[in-house]
């Protein structure tokens, strides 16, 4: 018989107290782990959020709004003065370029179906709202199908251009952006799956760099040919953006699109990075005046910004109540344990009388808590792994529901969400370029990892054991003449 | 050996306070077999808990082999109640959810003895106070008072004590079983020089004594005794 053995035996003499105790301890370290859980899970995501956005601006032409606009195009003066705004690091332009199948883009033309480039175009490769993006045609057949969501938006198109609605599309068009470095359209960096770069992203060339979704749709290896509007370009690399509709397009370098656009000076939009994220508001405000509102609208990254902070007090939250339900389990073994050494009290004498040293008996009584908070842990954890996941989208639904408001104005925002694929109709894809909280759940729930959860057991049994050291001091006071005196 | 000097201790029990244990001296040589009769609630059991250390007194003092209790610290008090005495309560005591082993087994695990050691040990001296192998396993409260008495008495020897405090050791057994402990006892002051003080009602235990104390209105007063030699004893 050892102290820890004792502990055991202790936890389970009276079976109906130890049951109820480790139930009401269940609820309370199922909480804390499943807050802990929603805590990581967010703050991963607010940290993968901010990393990938975080310090980038995007620069559209004034004057558009929503799918309507007029104005004038950003030009490559305004990339000079941008570079010159303080705390910018980087400024790089982009050209965008619409390219159709030039099979069916005859076709179309006979149908009378003229209107793709129209103003403000919603399949303006989520481009700015306002701005023609230039129309070429291609050898290259679209990777994504159309779809329904694609013919609904194309029609809708159509009509702006020319009042048919009829003919339905075979295929989208595809995005060519020219840039000024190797980054895509939001500013990250590309990811070079095969092949190599553009080199010198300033210079004209006809040199492409495929989706590789695209290029395994038209059948093209590095070393391929293929033409935009009779041209024939050589794909020098294919690059993987992550998503289907971000594969689906082509970039070139800058000076090329411009010159296929037949506008040499003009940018469709631009990509200003920040030196630093404590930067970027006051950044994102000089560059607005430098620029003129009238000129140009400034937004920050994909728009995130809200959703970022609406996850970030998710996280406040699930944090504040991991620390009470942790504090809770710590209380509930605070007053067993108080109670339970109140009532042997003559028991703890006579081991006392016995000559039971006291940090033997402290030793036991804080092991006893051990035992229940164990088990207390184990059921926990079950809670945890079964309402984890309910509960994380209940906070994260509760807390993007009150930035719905800012949700709506994100997605009217002009421009959209350049390039950002949510924005797209394209095929299959929602058309939210909010791409808000409650899209990023899925990614939130999925990460309950056992190492979260090890975690938050860790911190249950140093709560217990706090819990339980009062307690067990306590029975330090007890003196062994307690034996004589019955209850 | 143990010298207890004027020892004193008072109760404030409502509004007036008694003395249970009022100026009470006496010596005992080591190895002694000594009795303490009295009244019920005439402070027996107050005594004893002085002496093996389990309240403090009033005033006065307790010397085991020359070292005073008054002045130790509690560390030193618990080391002393482990080591040197063995002490029976009136009550019994036991740890209800424990088997009888593991009771017997407790204070020798405090003394860090090693597991295979005092299970064999306690096994022993449950033989010795006869109680039959197939209770040894058995759960406190399923035993019958007469057996947690002498699990009671087989715990008190555990660590081989100097000093054995024994409460109404043999109160709740029949003649034969009674005789048995009286004889035990007696057998461990002869043979292992052990001072053993025993508090009875018990006529029969009292006249085997080597002295014979009396305790009455917080006053000790010893009585005479025949020699021992003339006790019969049967080991
Ligand atoms: N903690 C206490 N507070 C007040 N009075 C006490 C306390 N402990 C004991 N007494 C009183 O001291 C007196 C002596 O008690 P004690 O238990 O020593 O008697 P006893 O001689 O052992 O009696 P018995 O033979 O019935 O066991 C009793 O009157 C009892 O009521
Ligand atoms: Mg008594």
């Amino acid at each position: 018989m050892s102290v820890l053995a004792r502990s055991v035996g202790n936890a389970f003499r009276n079976k109906v107290r130890t049951a109820a105790v480790v139930a009401v301890l269940a609820v309370a370290i199922g909480l804390a782990l499943a807050m802990l859980v929603a805590n990581q899970a967010v703050g991963a995501k607010v940290q993968e959020l901010n990393a990938s956005v975080g310090t980038v601006l995007t620069v559209n032409p004034a004057g558009g709004q929503g799918f309507e606009g007029g104005g004038e195009p950003l030009t490559t003066e305004q990339a000079t003065a941008a570079a010159a705004v303080p705390n910018v690091s980087a400024v790089v332009g982009t050209s965008s370029l619409r390219l159709r199948n030039a099979t069916e883009a005859a076709a179309q033309a006979a149908a009378g179906q003229t209107g793709q480039g129209g103003p403000g175009g919603q399949g303006g490769q989520g481009g700015p709202g306002g701005q023609a993006a230039a129309t070429l045609t291609t050898s290259l057949t679209a990777a994504v199908d159309a779809g329904t969501l694609g013919n609904r938006n194309q029609q809708s198109n159509g009509t702006t251009g020319s009042g048919s609605t009829t003919q339905p599309m075979r295929s989208l068009p595809i995005t060519a952006t020219g840039i000024g470095a190797e980054v895509d359209s939001t500013g990250k960096a590309l990811t070079i799956a095969e092949g190599a770069g553009l080199g010198d992203y300033t210079a004209e060339s006809t040199n492409a760099l495929l989706g590789t979704t695209l290029a395994e749709k038209n059948n093209l290896s590095i070393g391929s040919t293929f033409t935009i509007n009779d041209q024939a370009y050589t794909v020098a690399g294919l690059f993987d953006a992550g998503t289907s509709f971000g594969n689906n397009a082509v970039y070139v370098t800058l000076p090329t699109a411009q010159a296929l656009a037949g506008t040499p000076t003009e940018l469709s939009s631009m990509i200003v990075t920040v030196n630093s994220l404590e930067n970027v508001d006051s950044t994102k405000a000089a560059l607005q005046d430098a620029l003129g509102t009238d000129k140009a609208d400034v937004t920050q990254g994909q728009n995130l910004e809200t959703a970022v902070s609406s996850l970030g007090s998710v996280k406040n939250i699930s944090f504040i109540a991991f620390v009470a339900a942790l504090a809770t389990a710590g209380l509930i073994i605070l007053l067993i344990m108080v109670m339970l050494v109140r009532e042997r009290r003559r028991e703890i004498g006579v081991l006392k009388a016995i000559g039971a040293p006291n940090r033997t008996i402290g030793l036991q009584f804080v092991l006893e808590a051990l035992v229940l908070a164990a088990l207390g842990s184990a059921a926990g954890a079950v809670i945890a792994a079964f309402a984890s996941s309910g509960i994380a989208s209940a906070l994260i639904s509760t807390n993007s529901t009150s930035t719905t408001p800012a949700a709506t104005a994100g997605r009217g925002m002009p421009g959209g969400v350049p390039g950002g694929g949510a924005g797209f109709p394209g095929g299959g894809q929602g058309g939210n370029p909010f791409g808000g909280a409650s899209q990023l759940l899925t990614s939130v729930t999925a990460s309950a990892s056992p190492e979260v959860i090890a975690a938050g057991v860790a911190a249950v049994f140093g709560v217990a054991i706090i819990g339980a050291l009062v307690p067990a001091l306590l029975t330090a006071r007890i003196r062994p003449i307690e034996v004589l005196r019955g209850e | 050996m143990i010298e207890v000097k004027n020892l004193v201790r008072t109760f404030n029990s409502g509004d007036r306070t008694i003395k249970p244990v009022n100026d009470v001296s006496f010596v005992l040589e080591q190895g002694t077999l000594a009795s303490i009769v009295g009244k019920s609630g005439s402070g027996k059991s107050t005594l004893l808990s002085l002496l093996g250390a389990l309240d403090k007194p009033t005033s006065g003092d307790v010397v085991v082999n020359g070292v005073s209790l008054a002045g130790m610290p509690d560390a030193k008090l618990t080391e002393y109640r482990r080591r040197d005495i063995g002490f029976v309560f009136q009550q019994f005591n036991l740890i209800p959810n424990l088997s009888a082993v593991d009771n017997v087994m407790l204070p020798m695990e405090f003394a860090g003895m090693r597991k295979a050691a005092r299970q064999q040990r306690a096994k022993d001296l449950l033989e010795q106070v006869q109680l039959v192998q197939d209770k040894h396993d058995r759960r406190i409260n399923r035993l019958s008072g007469g057996e947690q008495q002498r699990v009671a008495i087989a715990r008190a020897l555990a660590n081989e004590p100097k000093l054995i405090l024994a409460d109404e050791p043999t109160g709740n057994l029949d003649e034969q079983t009674g005789d048995h402990i009286i004889s035990l006892l007696s057998a461990l002051s002869r043979d292992h020089n052990t001072t053993i003080l025993v508090v009875t009602h018990d006529r029969a235990l009292a006249n085997k004594t080597d002295r014979r104390f009396r305790l009455q209105q917080g006053k000790l007063t010893e009585e005479p005794v025949r020699p021992r030699a003339a006790v019969p004893v049967t080991a």
